[in-house]
This record gives C-alpha cells, structure tokens and sequence, in this order.
C-alpha cells in the first residue's frame, strides 16, 4: 500500500532550484512577526517535505509562496521567493498559478456546492476549453471514483473523495510545482495511503515538483528528498530525508520514537541542535 | 374575471421590473458579497439617459436600446472601477454605506442634469395598449415580463454552461480559493457589475416607457430589494420570481382589499416567509461538512 520511498533524484546543484525562499520574514497586522529568516529550496524534480506542529509558520510561508498573503494582511517584509527564476515575493495569485506553481490548501477547500466536473473545471481556469477537456480526461483517469462522481455536488462527497478533487483541482492546472497544505490531515489512514500513492505516481509519472507541509511527519519523510523542519517561525534543522529519518531528534520529537527521558522538548532545548544558516555563510 | 385578470397582469408586469432589478442586487451579492443599495438609482440615471438619446433621435428603438446598453457598460464599470474597487479590502458595512452614499448622490444629480418634472417618454409603440383577450396592457409591460423570461434564461445558462459563470459561482462559495486558482477578484465584480446595470437599465427603461419617467424611479429598488430577500440574496434566478410574487401580490391586496395596503402586502409575505425559510425561497443552504 505504501508509495515506497523514491530513489533520492542526484540532488546537484547546477541549476537553480525551482522555487527559492531567501532570508524570508512574514509580518500579519504589522505587529505579528509569523516567519522569521527562512531560506529554502525546491529543486526541480524532487519532493521537498516542510514539516512542523501546529502554529509553526508553515502555512504562512505556503501563503507566501502562492501570493495569498494579502487575504490576511500578511506582508513579506523581508527577503525574497522566486519561482522558476522569477521574483514572485509580491506578485499576484493569477500570475504565480500561470507560471506553474499550484495549491491544494489545508482542509480541501473545495466549491461546496459545485459539482465535481465544475470544480475540475475551475482549477483549469487559466487555460483553454481545449486543454481543459484535455486535462480533465488526465485527471479522470488517475481518479477514477472522479468520473463516477462527476454530476454530484462535491459538498456531499466523502473526505477521501473531496481530496481526491482537491488534488485533481490543483493538477488541472497543470502545475510544474505541486504544494499541498496538511493532505492527510483528519483522513482516515487508508484513504492517507491512497493520497501519498498518488503523490508518489505525480512524481515518477509526471516528474512534478512537489512541496508538502505535513505534520504527519512518518508518511511526509518516506516519500521526501528533502526535509525542512520549522518551529517558532523559524527552520530549525533541515536534510536529506535519509539522515532525518535516523537523526534522533527527528525520532524523538516527529516520529514517535521515545527518546532518552521520555519528556517532550523543543528543539531549542536540544544540546546539539544547531541552527544552519546556509544562505547567509 | 376580467379585474382580476387586469390585476394579475400589471402585478405581473411591475413584478417583472422588481424581478429584474432584484436580479441585480443578486448578482452583485453573490459574486462579490455586496449589496448595492445604488441599485435602483442606477436603473433610473439610464432610463434617463436612454430618455435623452430618445428625444435627439426621434425613438429610434435600436439606436435607443444599443445607446442605453452601452451606457449602462460604461456607467457601472466607472462606479465600480472609481468608487467600489478602492474599497474592496474595506469592511463590508463601509463598503454598504459608500453605496449608500451613492444612492444620494445619483438621485440629486437627477434633479441637476434633468429635472423634477415626470415625463411621458415615448420609444416605437410602447405606450400602445394592446388587446390580449380582453385585457388591455402596454406594449412595455408585455415587453418587460419578455425581458424577464430572457435574462432568466441567459443568468441560468450563463452560470450552468459558461466557464465564466462556473467561476462568479465559485467566487461566491469561496472567494479565497478561488483566487487560488487564478480567478481574477476584479474582473468578477466588473462582470457583476456591468450586468447588473444592463438588467436595472433594462428595467427602469421599459418601466418609464409603460407609465412616465419621473426622479421618484429609483424607489423601484427600494421594492426590488426585498423581492431578492423574498427569493434568496444569492439566488438571481430565485430573485426574478421574488420580483413577480410582490407584484402580483401588492396589485391583488391593493384591488380587493385596500389600496392602503397595497405597499405594505409585499413586506408582511416576506415576513412570514422568511420566517419559515431564513435564506429565502431559492437561496442556497451553506453544505457544512469536512
């Protein structure tokens, strides 16, 4: 049932990576300092996990990515996001989704009391009638249970299957970079594995660049390349998902694994945690 | 048979034109949240217009009819562009004033680019009574209920059918995550806007044409607003039909009970059926589930 962990993709460094966070600080109201000197990177090609508890600031910085801040008076006040070369730090929603880069948000989000063909047809929404048919024959095929549905009202769908038009959503826009907001949150287990499945056949299949925000940090780092772990606003370790997943910490603290004494502590907290500043060295 | 039939007929056609501007009020509530208590003014600053392009064209109809529409583009496109669009990010009680605000100042400017006085106006033969098996009509109130069943037909298919339309309903379910998908905010509410004024228009033309053309037009939308309660805020279909209820109810209290009452049946209908049914007739139920 498990998509299997991928072959980590030769993580060279030649080319630019497809979207790029620098030094990025994130203020709500003008008052509410939610992101504070993070720099990341997606490379093309890879599955890049960010994870982190609730109230970390990981959604803020997906806000960012995807120039939604404004809806919440969020301003990037420092720093800089570029996608696909481009600076998008300020740009407007229309142009970063019509440059690649698509959202599933947190909680599925879908048009309630839409069908599930419209909402497939809303997520192709920058594109052509033509490449909309196109793309909504793609996304039915992948999503079967999709062209059952098609007629219904997606309010009154199952969970699973409200997630599985989120997803379809996001595809029909034919995204370069796939971001997803917390996939498995409140999902049954089951229907979390059919969700990290598809992911894993986005990424062999498609070769899309996926950026994943989770909590459920066990399944987000058996199909990462690359973990980034943020607290307080702040990334507080990051590496290849190979040596996370048997860094201590990360056991300790993210995968459930009982640590020395057992109590649970921020990373601030842990002797060895050391704080990588690699973009300003 | 015949009174009644009399009554039915012109509370069907004034319930057309409260139909037709209470279509607006929902368009412009469903796509962007707003209600736009300029509404009513705004029909009557067209008929106006079209009442001007009348007079120095002879009533030429398409001449008429092409110069209003147009008008009506441009005119609702302005409103929005110079005075709604700056206050989009603004509360929605200060954006409800300003166009209340609005309303005000359209319903003086009457009075200083026109006048106070009421006018016939006179566009092909719609002042003409016409016979329809012994109840006499104008030919503008059997024109306006035409308008109604053609903008029901074209709101319906427009927002069933056309990519456009599909995107006004998703901005209205969620505006948010519909910008997420590349939905421009600001050419939505422009849309809105610029059919809402056509429907208005539309009405507040053909309304001056079957009876005058006075500055009281604009109370037209005092009337239609609650025929958008009656048939549901977000419903622009539901709205229509709210329209011809108060209409026909409003003639039908007036003709058999009282004329006193004739204003206030309309409002005692909504009373009890929004007691019954809180989003109205039509309107749509939120669907609450994760």
């Amino acid at each position: 049932m498990m998509a299997g962990p991928v072959a980590p993709a030769g993580r060279t460094r030649i080319a630019p990576p497809l979207l790029e966070i620098r030094n990025a600080q994130i203020i709500y109201d003008n008052a509410v300092e939610a992101v504070r000197d993070v720099s990341l990177s997606v490379p093309e090609g890879s599955v890049v996990a960010l994870l982190g508890s609730n109230g970390a600031g990981k959604s803020t910085l997906l806000k960012a990515v995807t120039g939604t801040l404004h809806l919440e008076e969020g301003v990037l006040t420092k720093g800089s996001v570029h996608f696909a070369g481009e600076d998008i730090g300020h740009a407007r929603t229309e142009r970063i989704v019509g440059n690649g880069m698509v959202l599933v948000p947190e909680g599925r989000r879908l048009f309630a009391n839409l069908t599930v063909d419209e909402n497939l047809t809303m997520g192709a929404h920058l594109k052509s009638t033509a490449e909309m048919k196109r793309l909504k024959q793609m996304v039915m095929e992948l999503f079967p249970r999709l062209a059952e549905r098609r007629s219904q009202i997606s309010g009154y769908l199952s969970g699973g299957e409200q997630q599985m038009v989120a997803v379809g959503r996001a595809l029909m826009a034919e995204p370069r970079l796939l971001a997803l907001d917390e996939p498995s949150l409140g999902l049954a287990p089951l229907i979390i594995d059919s969700i990290y499945q598809t992911i894993g056949r986005m990424r062999r299949e498609m070769n899309m660049t996926i950026f994943l925000v989770e909590q459920n940090a066990s399944r987000a780092m058996e199909i990462a390349d690359y973990v980034y772990i943020m607290e307080n606003g702040r990334i507080v370790l990051d590496g290849p998902a190979e040596k996370m997943r048997t860094n201590l910490d990360v056991q300790e603290y993210y995968l459930g694994f009982s640590g020395g004494d057992g109590a649970r502590k921020s990373f601030r907290d842990v002797k060895h945690y050391k704080r990588r500043k690699r973009w300003l060295s | 048979m015949n009174y009644l039939a009399e009554l039915l007929a012109s509370g069907l056609a004034v319930g057309a034109v409260y139909g037709l501007i209470a279509m607006s009020f929902a368009i412009i509530y469903k796509s962007t949240g707003l209600l736009n208590f300029a509404q009513g003014e705004m029909g009557m600053i067209i008929a106006y217009v079209a009442w001007s392009i009348s007079t120095s064209v002879d009533g030429n109809p398409f001449i008429v009819a092409l110069g209003s529409i147009g008008f009506a583009v441009l005119f609702a496109l302005a409103v929005e562009r110079i005075v709604i669009r700056p206050m989009m990010s603004e509360p929605i009680l200060s954006q409800i004033m300003v166009t209340i605000g609005l309303s005000v100042i359209f319903r003086s400017a009457i009075i200083l680019i026109w006048d106070g006085l009421p006018h016939n106006m006179a566009i092909a033969s719609g002042n003409q009574l016409v016979d329809l098996g012994g109840v006499r009509v104008r030919a503008a109130q059997i024109a306006v209920l035409v308008a109604l069943f053609a903008a029901i037909a074209g709101m319906w298919a427009f927002f069933r059918y056309s990519r456009f339309g599909v995107a006004m309903r998703a901005v209205a379910s969620d505006d948010a995550t519909a910008q997420l998908m590349g939905v421009s905010s600001g050419k939505v509410q422009m849309a809105a806007w610029a059919a809402a004024a056509v429907l208005s228009g539309v009405a507040g033309v053909l309304f001056a044409i079957a009876y005058e053309l006075s500055p009281s037009l604009y109370a037209l939308g005092l009337k239609a607003f609650p025929a958008t309660i009656l048939g549901g805020l977000d419903a622009v279909i539901g709205s229509a039909v709210g329209g011809l209820i108060i209409g026909v109810t409003e003639n039908l209290v007036g003709g058999y009970i009282s004329s006193g009452l004739k204003e206030v049946a309309g409002f005692v209908i909504i009373i009890l059926i929004l007691m019954v049914r809180p989003y109205g007739l039509f309107g749509e139920k939120r669907i609450e589930r994760l």
